[in-house]
């Protein structure tokens, strides 16, 4: 009897451990979600960006390891004011000299072909640059990053009195106002965000 | 077409705002509205996540203000239904970036082809509120039943009233835990509607599934089961001016429902 109910009891608390991992299932999605939107908010990489980086990053290792391309893994990590690039993929071989010489050899030619006068540079300084020119939308974003960080306090006070005095006249000068400052931003930023990707970058060597 | 524009505000954070605007939305959509939710909380955005639209931004509120793409280009349609359009708020700029009367043209321009245009305020009462308020004419006040959510939304409340555009504001109040209530732990939604006297445009009860809901990005009326989701689905009937009784939450009193809580009793107890 005891038996009995016991079980019934193991099929009720199964029931319910059903039910927590479609829980968990829903939590995973939203972890990915997340990962994928914080590391958006914090870099000035689009969803299309991302891909992009991803598929470099992929061509450019795959040339000295054979790896799982699709459990490759990119994360932003943020500690204090350092932006770190988690960078995770499962090594399936490694490959022999004469492999990774081919390859590069291979590469070399292609780009030998593609630019000449770029060939004495290195690998990774042409993937990053071809990152930065090539796309209009990143320089949208950019203008908009900065007010995270430094502009915050100062724009903030600044349009404070704004409102407090122009609020009643025509919303013309406010706009002129806000395009002034712009115009700040935009330098600003390029800086930092070089300063972002330099980071990046050197994490990623010392992978 | 002269589409109506709808805050939704709450002046203390973390009420349920966001979550309601894209239920609302959704439900509208559903009823075959056209619809388009602005989110106006600029550098916070999250509407987007809510909606699980957020890898089909393109462009934002900014960049429609400073004229870097056409309102249009700028409204994100939802991954189920055409009539349902999201204009996303920028993530990396202040509240700054976009004036009073930039939001009320704009509400101005949506209003010829949506018929409602939900516009999600952000938490506080400072210009993000200011700016999100400007270009509507009704508005939807979000509380729950707790001492600080209330005495925020009297204070809204009395923000609005002071507004000649808002020409209506009704409350809705979030999070209602029909057993708290029962155990006289909770104040009731006749007590709270007193306190606040503004006319009730819904109630909706504290629900897990939103949880669920928000983490697969996918507002909780589209399941139909969902207890918080009939709620939001009454309240949208009752924006479109239809009489909808407010749900019984007393008590689960179907069959399932009793099996449910009598076996989460069991449990619960067992875990001790």
């Amino acid at each position: 009897m005891n038996d009995l109910f016991t079980n019934l009891y193991n099929k009720v608390v199964g029931f319910f451990h059903k039910v927590e991992n479609e829980e968990e299932n829903s939590k995973e999605i939203a972890c990915n979600r997340l990962r994928v939107v914080l590391m958006q908010d914090r870099t000035n990489l689009t969803p299309e960006l991302l891909d992009k980086m991803r598929s470099e990053l992929i061509d450019l290792l795959s040339k000295y390891l054979e790896m799982d391309k699709d459990a490759l893994e990119l994360n932003l990590e943020q500690d204090g004011d350092q932006m770190a690039l988690a960078l995770s993929i499962p090594v399936i071989r490694a490959k022999d000299e004469a492999e990774i010489e081919a390859a590069i050899k291979a590469q070399e030619a292609e780009k030998a072909k593609e630019d000449a006068e770029k060939t004495s540079e290195d690998d990774d300084d042409d993937d990053f640059e071809t990152d930065e020119g090539d796309d209009e939308n990143s320089d949208e974003d950019e203008d908009s990053e900065t007010d995270n960080a430094d502009d915050e306090i100062t724009e903030g006070s600044q349009s404070d009195n704004e409102d407090n005095e122009e609020d009643t006249e025509a919303s013309d000068d406010s706009e002129n106002e806000d395009s002034d400052n712009k115009v700040e931003e935009d330098s600003e930023d390029e800086t930092s965000d070089n300063e972002d990707k330099k980071k990046a970058k050197n994490k990623q060597n010392k992978k | 077409m002269s589409g109506r524009v709808i805050v939704i505000t709450s002046g203390k954070g973390g009420v349920g705002k966001t979550t309601t605007n894209a239920n609302i939305g959704t439900a509208l959509a559903k009823a075959g509205k056209k619809v388009v939710m602005i989110d106006t909380d600029l550098g916070l955005r999250n509407l987007d996540l809510l909606l699980g639209l957020e890898n089909r931004i393109v462009y934002t509120i900014v960049d429609v203000v400073e004229k870097r793409c056409k309102l249009k280009q700028a409204l994100v349609k939802d991954k189920k239904n055409p009539n349902l359009c999201l204009l996303a708020a920028a993530q990396t700029r202040d509240k700054t970036a976009v004036t009073e009367e930039q939001l009320k043209d704009i509400c101005e321009r949506l209003q010829k082809d949506f018929d409602f245009i939900l516009v999600d305020c952000p938490a506080g009462i400072e210009q993000g509120f200011q700016n999100a308020v400007a270009g509507a004419s009704e508005a939807i006040v979000v509380t729950t039943p707790e001492m600080s959510a209330i005495r925020d939304a009297d204070r809204i409340i009395g923000l609005l009233e002071a507004k000649e555009e808002i020409k209506s504001y009704h409350l809705l109040l979030n999070r209602v835990r029909p057993k708290l209530i029962k155990s006289n732990d909770m104040m009731s939604v006749d007590e709270v509607v007193d306190i606040l006297s503004a006319e009730l445009i819904g109630i909706i009860p504290e629900d897990t599934g939103i949880i669920t809901s928000t983490n697969k990005g996918e507002p909780i009326v589209n399941d139909e089961k969902s207890l918080a989701g009939q709620a939001y689905m009454n309240v949208a009937k009752r924006i479109m001016g239809e009489e909808v009784p407010f749900l019984n939450l007393e008590e689960d009193n179907s069959f399932m429902g009793k099996v449910k809580s009598f076996f989460s009793h069991l449990v619960g107890k067992e875990k001790k």
